[in-house]
Order: C-alpha cells, then structure tokens, then sequence
C-alpha cells in the first residue's frame, strides 16, 4: 500500500530529517513510528501525503510512484487518504456536522450522500447526538474524535496520524486507540507516529523506530523501548 | 455540480462579509476610477462634436448658399483651385447638403432648436480646405476674398473656432486619462489585498480542503470570485454615477445660448451606453485578474 524506497529529506543545509528510509507497509497494516521529537516521523507522514517531496528516493502509494504524479492528480490522491493531527485541526465556527461534512462537500460529494454518511461516522466514533455542537464545547478526546470522524468519513485507504494522543491523558488516549483500531481492522492501513510509550506498548503491532532521520528498527509487534 | 456552484456562492457571499470594509474601499475605489474611464470617454466624444468639422487639418470652412447655381458653385471652386501656393488643392473636399447635414447633426447635438430648424434642403453645403501656409493673415485675407464670391454663405476659419477647445482637450484627456490609470491600480491592488486578506483569514480552513483533496480550483474559484464581484459592482456604480452625471449635462446644456458651441458637447445615448458595457468589462476583468493572481500566489495550491 505504502512503499519509500532510499528516501532523503533535507530541510535546509543541515543534517537530514529523514535519511535513506526504505520500508513496505502492505494493505491493512498497522504501523507505528516512534522516535524522539525531531526524529522524523512527522515528515515520513508529509512525504506520504506529498505536503514534502523527498530529495532523494521514491514514495509509492497503491502502486503509483507520488513524486511524479503531476500537481493537479495530488487532490486526487488525498481523496485516498485521510489525516489526524495532535492538534485536532477542526475548523471553530463549524459544528461537529457541518465539520465532518466539510471534508465531504469540499470534494464535491452530493447533499444527500452527505446526510447519509456523516451521521454514520459520528456514530462510529461515539459522538452521536452531538451534532450541533462546536469544537470549543466539546473535550480533547471529543474533538479527536471529530477529526477522526473526518478524515474516515471518505472511508480512505489509508489514514495518517501524527501524534493523536499527544494531548489526551491516558485514558481518553486509549479510547482514542480502540477507535484506531477499529477502523484498522476495516481494512484501512494506519501509519500512526507518536512517542507515547504506553499506547504503542498496549497494542503490540509493527513499530519503526527512527533517530536522528534514520530508521534503527523495524518489528513486527514491537514495543517501544 | 449544482452543489459546487452553490458552494462558491455561498462562500464568496460569506467572506465578502467578513471583510466588509475592505471590500468596500475595494468597490467605492474602482467605482471612482471607472467613473473617471468613462468620463474621459465621453468628454473625448463631446468635444469630438465640435472638431469633427475641423478633421484632417481643415483650417478654413467656404459654406456656399442653399440655393447656389451650378455655376455660381463651378466658379467658388475653380477660384479655390487657382491658389495652388496658398491651398493644398488635391486636399480640397466637397461636402454637399447630405454630408453637411449629417456633420450638422453633430454639431448641434444638444440644441434642439437649431436641429428642428435645419433641414436637407436649407442647410449650406461646404468646401473644407487645408491651407498650406501657416500665416494668419495671408488666410484671413485669403477668406475675405473668398467672402465676396457669388453663393458663398460665409467662411470660417479654424483658428478662430477651435484651437482653444482642441487644446483644452487634449489637456483634459491626458490628465484624466494619467488620473483614471492611477485609481484603477489602486482599484486593483485594494482588490489584491482583500483577497489576500480573506485568504489569510480562511487559511485553517484551506490547509483542510487541501489535506481532504479539494482541488485548487474549488478553493480558487471562491476567491475569483469574490474579486471579480468586487470589480463589477465598482462599475455598476460607476455607470449609475456616469449616467447621473451625462443626464444633467444633457439637460444642463440645453439652457446655454445657441451658437457658443458648448451645445455640441452632447454625446448620443448609444454611445454611453457603449461606455457604461465597456466599464462594466473593464471593472469585471481587472477584480477577476486581480484576484486570480493574488489567490495563485497566496494559496500556494
């Protein structure tokens, strides 16, 4: 599904942010990236989804090379893919709706597909009967879970996520994670990075460790170290 | 695609809203220049009125009586044709009853008591003739020959008609003409930075659309849009405030005694409407561009 071969990003003249990182990740796959900050994991996520473009080396997502993909494909591509970040990103002057239905109408979906899958992905994530509301009257762990209702409302391939937990205490992180792993186990591929030690050592699966740019492990139901 | 098209309406109508002041600066400024766009325009036709009679360097007018024998009008022009130093002779042109009348109609566009008056059959018909000497007086004394002919009306000479006016109006043209260009990069560049602006306040909003895969054109055409309006609003008002001003003008110059030639300075309605299509153009055409390139370089899509 995901596939980098001998890619290096370099921001600026100093030392790389990501250096020689070759890895696989097959369809259905859940992926960790841990490493310190500053390690890299967040640009492997953005040469993913091509907001980076690797110096060097080749990014293949479902078997098309995305380095080469013209410009105007790239939409089209991230129609393929959905995106979590620490900090929610939600948008403060739309209710959880019209937030999650954004990412459908924006990539011109009809009304009525709208009204059918909205409410369906909220009920998924656990926040039915909060439609109405707005971001800032809802919890961390609630607005997460807006922003996961949004990035799978598209039902993606794939889903990124950088660091979902990062502002959750541990208890609504590990809801959090259920929710993760729930929508993995629908067949979308996540590739989660994060240095949460306790969400990475409770699932057991894939963990890529990177330092300083460059990747030091890579096992199958991994824990943190 | 109905729902794309309602998106980009909605959208626009929501952010010129959030940046009303801008906008509205943004209006009221290409408003004003393309008042000034048109204005030039029609003072040119205006004052076109009064030189048309004088086009082509005709320097001195020989109006031959109505009612002129064939004869009488062979000998004006034979004795035209006889002062080769004086005359550009091959430039001597004929204007007969028809021609005169329909250069009449120009002249006197806003006085309708001297149009009800003049018919095909009354009007003089015209030798225009295009000294060569730069003299005054041997023209003038040229003219007072002339005036003495059988079937010669009268002589008009082009200094004594229109040299203020066709300087007056050459200057009126280029200060207006420097003035409307000056307001219309202002238009373009408070244009420029309202888009700017309403991008900067949406850039959440965009970072979104981009990582959910909206394309560059949904996100522009919003913003397009919203110059564009801006522009065309700015001309419609400019037409309303153009056709204000000509209307009382018309009426205004109506009141002025005959025969001071201010009564020329009237423009027919086909042609400011004419103006008030090509400013809505303009208006249109420089907010869309206007804003087409602010958001290509600001969305950085």
């Amino acid at each position: 599904m995901i596939r980098l071969e001998n890619v290096s990003k370099m921001y600026g003249s100093d030392q790389p942010a990501v250096r020689d990182a070759t890895f696989d990740v097959p369809k259905g796959e859940f992926v960790f990236l841990v490493g310190p900050s500053g390690s890299g994991k967040s640009t492997l996520l953005r040469l993913m989804n091509r907001q980076e473009r690797p110096e060097r080396g080749n990014v293949w997502v479902a078997g098309r090379n995305i380095n080469e993909m013209a410009n105007s494909q790239i939409p089209y591509l991230r129609r393929t893919m959905g995106n979590v970040f620490q900090d929610y990103k939600l948008l403060p002057n739309k209710s959880v709706f019209e937030n999650v239905a954004f990412a459908l109408e924006v990539i011109g979906k009809p009304r009525h597909i709208i009204g059918q899958q909205v409410p369906q992905v909220l009920d998924l994530v656990g926040l039915a009967g909060k439609e109405d509301r707005l971001p800032h009257q809802l919890s961390g762990g609630e607005q997460q879970r807006v922003s996961i209702a949004r990035a799978f409302v598209n039902r993606p391939l794939i889903l990124l996520a950088d660091e979902p937990t990062g502002n959750l205490d541990p208890a609504t992180g590990e809801g959090i994670m259920s929710l993760l792993d729930a929508i993995n186990r629908t067949g979308t591929t996540v590739v989660m990075a994060t240095h949460d030690h306790r969400v990475v050592n409770a699932m057991r699966r894939r963990v890529i460790q990177l330092d300083r740019g460059v990747i030091v492990r890579d096992q199958e139901r991994g824990v943190y170290e | 695609m109905i729902q794309r098209i309602s998106y980009a309406f909605r959208e626009t109508y929501a952010s010129f809203r959030r940046n009303i002041t801008l906008s509205v600066a943004a209006v009221i400024t290409s408003a004003v220049s393309l008042l000034l766009v048109g204005a030039t325009f029609l003072m040119q036709r205006a004052f076109d009125n009064l030189l048309v009679q004088w086009r082509g360097d005709v320097g001195m007018i020989v109006f031959v009586r109505p009612d002129v024998t064939p004869e009488a009008l062979t000998f004006i022009e034979q004795n035209l044709k006889s002062q080769p130093n004086v005359i550009d002779v091959p430039k001597i042109k004929y204007l007969d009853k028809t021609g005169s009348f329909e250069e009449a109609k120009r002249v006197f566009a806003g006085d309708a008591t001297t149009l009800s008056l003049l018919s095909i059959d009354t009007i003089p018909s015209q030798f225009k003739v295009v000294p060569k000497t730069t003299d005054p007086e041997l023209v003038r004394s040229l003219a007072a020959q002339y005036r003495s002919l059988p079937g010669v009306a009268g002589v008009s000479l082009a200094e004594d008609e229109f040299d203020v006016i066709s300087t007056l109006s050459g200057f009126v043209r280029t200060v207006t003409i420097a003035m409307s260009l000056v307001l219309l990069s202002v238009a373009v560049i408070l244009i420029w930075n309202t888009i700017r602006t309403a991008i900067f306040a949406r850039r959440r909003e965009i970072e979104v659309m981009k990582l959910v895969g909206a394309t560059d054109w949904f996100i522009r055409v919003p913003f397009i849009m919203e110059g564009l309006i801006q522009g065309l609003l700015g001309a419609m008002v400019s037409c309303l405030g153009l056709w204000g001003l000509n209307s009382a003008w018309t009426s205004g110059v109506a009141g002025f005694k005959a025969g001071t030639g201010v009564s020329s300075l009237v423009v027919p309605d086909s042609y400011l409407n004419g103006v008030m299509i090509a400013l809505l153009i303009i208006g249109a055409t420089a907010g869309g561009v206007g804003s087409g390139v602010a958001s290509s370089k600001f969305l950085d899509v």
